[in-house]
């Protein structure tokens, strides 16, 4: 099952980030995979990385009414925002047809495009192989350990039982990506432990 | 199930043939590296506990182009991906990060010596020539391919033992060859060398690839012995009640252990020349000097020489002329103080009961005769095997009458192809005193081991010092059979002339101490590590070995049958 998250307001080939105006449980959430449609009919596929509220002049007046404030008022903002929430995803991979690749797509999806997250069946079938970990790992200015963590204990959930064994595994392609750098992988394996 | 294996478990599971995999051989990791001087490396697989490898075992690396590589797993070792794992451990508590670190980052690593490589298409195996390609995987060995390699039971093959942890798997020796050339059976004292010679005997014996003539120091080869754990073990005479004959020199020793003899073994002083002396010079502390001059004193007292230098005073004639020997003294041609000695270190010979003054036997002859018609010679010493210099003198003073029989019939041979004489294998123990670098040179056994089978005698040495042989003779030994040997000395020895010993050093000092064995050399393609047979009732039946009992069982049956109370069934 594919919910929307919201639609493009800003893409490269590397990263997109897409505006919405209400959270809602677990939609968006750290570490989820998202997909969005690219010009030519390929689905790009990105982790979550980040969730931004930014600021208004309304919501900043209203900050500064202090504790007097209705809460019609709080509600009536965070429902009808000037500035949208800034959701923003980091490209893992993208999809012609039936084949996944773990690489960067040729195209950047187009603005206001609908960016959906994606539901535990293609969670799955995504992470049926761990090419993607690379793109991941090498993005030096995103908390990637963290993301990388919370993405995976999502994949592993999306396997009920065999989550375990997932986890194993992913742990162990890690070892192997991660071999020089042994605090790293030992924080983010505990990060991964079930 | 324990605690111990409990915990294993959670880390890695543990390898359970399934039912279509269970034949099918198990991978165990990829060539990572190597050469052919010094082996190849293998990194283990994470589903291979490296707890579960053993030094000696076989493998079968898989080749890119179908050829397959067999080795001999030579060292283990653990190793890891990062040095740092050394220095700062990971916090293996958690037992999520110590089952993806273990076999990922850390792992284990084999060494293997490639000795064999089995092409498609060529039944036999041949000598590795080349290494397998980066990442080739690598298989435990199956039945069929050791089998291949060791070959089938035939009428030269004799099954020795099986290969560690392959229970199943027989490796058979090819004894045609074993004869062929000298062999040696190497080990500590108390790892069962005899029982090793003895199982070789009985398979000689078996196939009847040649006559033996065994030396036997401590009376353990004819009859009934103490083996280890108090039981007691058949001798080749028992085994072979109509192939293998029992001398001894000590015939009293003999009836006390109710040992079956068939002659009793008499030299006579007469018989004895200066060379059979000579083999002693070292244990009997005879210089230079004094060995030059028993040749002269060979050539001028004649026969009669021992006889008369064991003798204290000349025997007196109806004349009161002086001897032959107070004549080379007054003459000066020997100094009294050398003929003192010489008198002196052979008075050893009055202890030695089987010389006599005159044999009415001719030992060698019989010996010879034994042997050419294709029977098996044991020699028992008694309670001379305790005094080496009886043993040396014996076996130097037959081995030399025989190969000089051996020579001239081989000779013969040449120009008739029917006289050809039958292979002989000479067994001595406590070689290293035979063949130590100082009389190796000139001794008999120096010959014949240098000789190989030029004149279809060679030996079996059974030695517990191998470092104590000559080089040059240690170099011919065809095939060697190898327990346990820690003495670095010994194992450089055993090694002498063999290439990639390196790679087997380790095999050789892990063996352990009983019913374990190196043997490599021109029997066997390639060396083996086995658990050798036991030698027990498994072995006796093979052989043909029929208890009393049963044969009694036998005869009544057979009897009864003939007398018609019986159907059918002659035994």
């Amino acid at each position: 099952m594919e919910i929307a998250v919201g639609r493009i307001i800003r893409s490269s080939t590397t990263r997109f980030s897409a505006g919405c105006n209400v959270l809602r449980p677990l939609v968006p959430a750290f570490g989820a995979l998202v997909k969005v449609s690219a010009v030519g009919g390929e689905e790009i596929y990105g982790l979550i990385y980040e969730v931004k509220m930014d600021d208004d002049p309304f919501v900043r007046q209203m900050a500064a009414a202090g504790e007097n404030l209705l809460p019609e008022y709080v509600e009536d903002m965070r429902h009808n925002r000037q500035v949208p929430i800034e959701v923003g995803a980091l490209v893992v991979g993208y999809r012609t047809g039936e084949e996944v690749r773990h690489s960067l797509p040729p195209q950047p999806p187009l603005s206001l495009d609908l960016m959906l997250a994606c539901g535990s069946e293609e969670l799955v079938a995504f992470s049926r192989r761990l090419d993607y970990f690379g793109l991941v790992l090498g993005s030096r200015d995103l908390p990637a350990d963290e993301l990388l963590g919370a993405h995976l204990r999502y994949a592993a959930q999306a396997r009920d039982a065999a989550g375990h064994d997932f986890l194993l595994d992913a742990g162990r392609v890690l070892a192997n990506l991660l071999a020089l750098d042994l605090n790293r992988l030992e924080c983010l394996l505990r990060r991964l432990r079930p | 199930m324990t605690e111990a294996e409990d915990v294993l478990d959670s880390f890695v599971p543990p390898w359970r043939p399934g039912p279509a995999a269970a034949d099918e051989p198990r991978q165990l990791g990829i060539v990572v590296g190597g050469s052919l001087s010094e082996g190849l490396t293998i990194k283990l697989d994470r589903t291979s506990m490296v707890e579960g490898m053993a030094v000696g075992r076989y493998v079968v690396v898989r080749g890119s182009t179908g050829r397959r590589f067999f080795g001999i797993v030579s060292d283990i070792a653990l190793d890891s991906v990062n040095p740092g794992f050394e220095k700062t451990p990971p916090d293996l508590s958690d037992p999520f990060v110590a089952q993806v670190l273990q076999g990922t980052s850390t792992f284990g690593r084999l060494q293997v010596a490639p000795l064999l490589v089995l092409e498609d298409g060529s039944p036999d195996p041949r000598p590795v020539k080349t290494v397998p390609a980066h990442f080739a995987p690598v298989y435990d060995a199956s039945k069929e391919d050791v089998d291949r390699v060791f070959g089938a039971a035939d009428d030269a093959h004799f099954f020795v033992g099986t290969p560690l942890d392959m229970q199943d798997v027989k490796v058979h020796l090819n004894l045609r060859r074993l004869v062929e050339r000298s062999s040696g059976v190497f080990g500590k004292s108390g790892t069962g060398k005899t029982f090793l010679a003895r199982i070789l005997l009985a398979g000689i014996v078996t196939q009847d690839v040649a006559s033996t003539l065994v030396f036997d120091m401590h009376n353990e080869y004819g009859w009934e012995s103490e083996g280890e754990g108090r039981y007691r073990v058949k001798g080749l005479r028992q085994l072979f009640p109509s192939q293998v004959s029992v001398m001894t020199l000590d015939q009293e020793s003999s009836d006390r252990r109710g040992s079956k003899t068939d002659h009793t073994v008499r030299i006579g002083y007469d018989q004895i020349e200066p060379e059979d002396v000579e083999m002693l010079s070292t244990l009997m502390g005879l210089s230079d000097v004094q060995v030059g001059a028993l040749y002269h004193l060979h050539r001028k007292l004649g026969k009669g020489w021992i006889q008369r230098l064991l003798t204290d005073h000349a025997p007196r004639g109806e004349s009161d002329a002086p001897d032959e020997l107070e004549e080379l003294v007054a003459s000066d041609q020997i100094a009294s103080s050398t003929l003192g000695a010489i008198q002196r270190k052979l008075g050893m010979f009055r202890r030695f009961g089987f010389l006599v003054p005159h044999a009415h036997d001719d030992a060698v002859g019989r010996i010879v005769e034994y042997v050419n018609s294709g029977r098996h010679v044991i020699l028992e010493f008694g309670r001379y095997g305790s005094t080496l210099e009886a043993y040396i003198l014996v076996a130097n003073f037959l081995t030399r009458r025989i190969h000089a029989g051996y020579v001239t019939r081989k000779e013969e041979a040449l120009g008739d192809r029917r006289q050809e004489p039958r292979p002989l294998v000479i067994v001595i123990e406590e070689a290293h005193k035979f063949l130590d670098p100082v009389i190796a040179g000139h001794t008999i056994f120096g010959t014949i081991a240098r000789e190989l089978r030029k004149y279809n005698v060679t030996l079996l040495i059974v030695d517990q010092r191998p470092s104590g042989i000559d080089e040059e003779v240690m170099s011919q030994i065809g095939t060697r059979v190898t327990a346990l040997l820690d003495n670095e000395a010994d194992i450089r020895a055993v090694f002498m002339g063999v290439s990639g010993a390196t790679q087997l050093r380790q095999v050789l000092s892990r063996l352990d101490t009983r019913q374990q064995a190196l043997i490599l050399g021109h029997a066997v393609p390639m060396p083996v590590v086995v658990q050798t047979r036991d030698y027990g009732l498994e072995l006796y039946a093979a052989v043909g070995y029929v208890e009393g009992g049963e044969l009694q069982d036998r005869l009544s049956r057979n009897t009864a049958l003939l007398r018609g109370e019986e159907p059918e069934g002659l035994d």
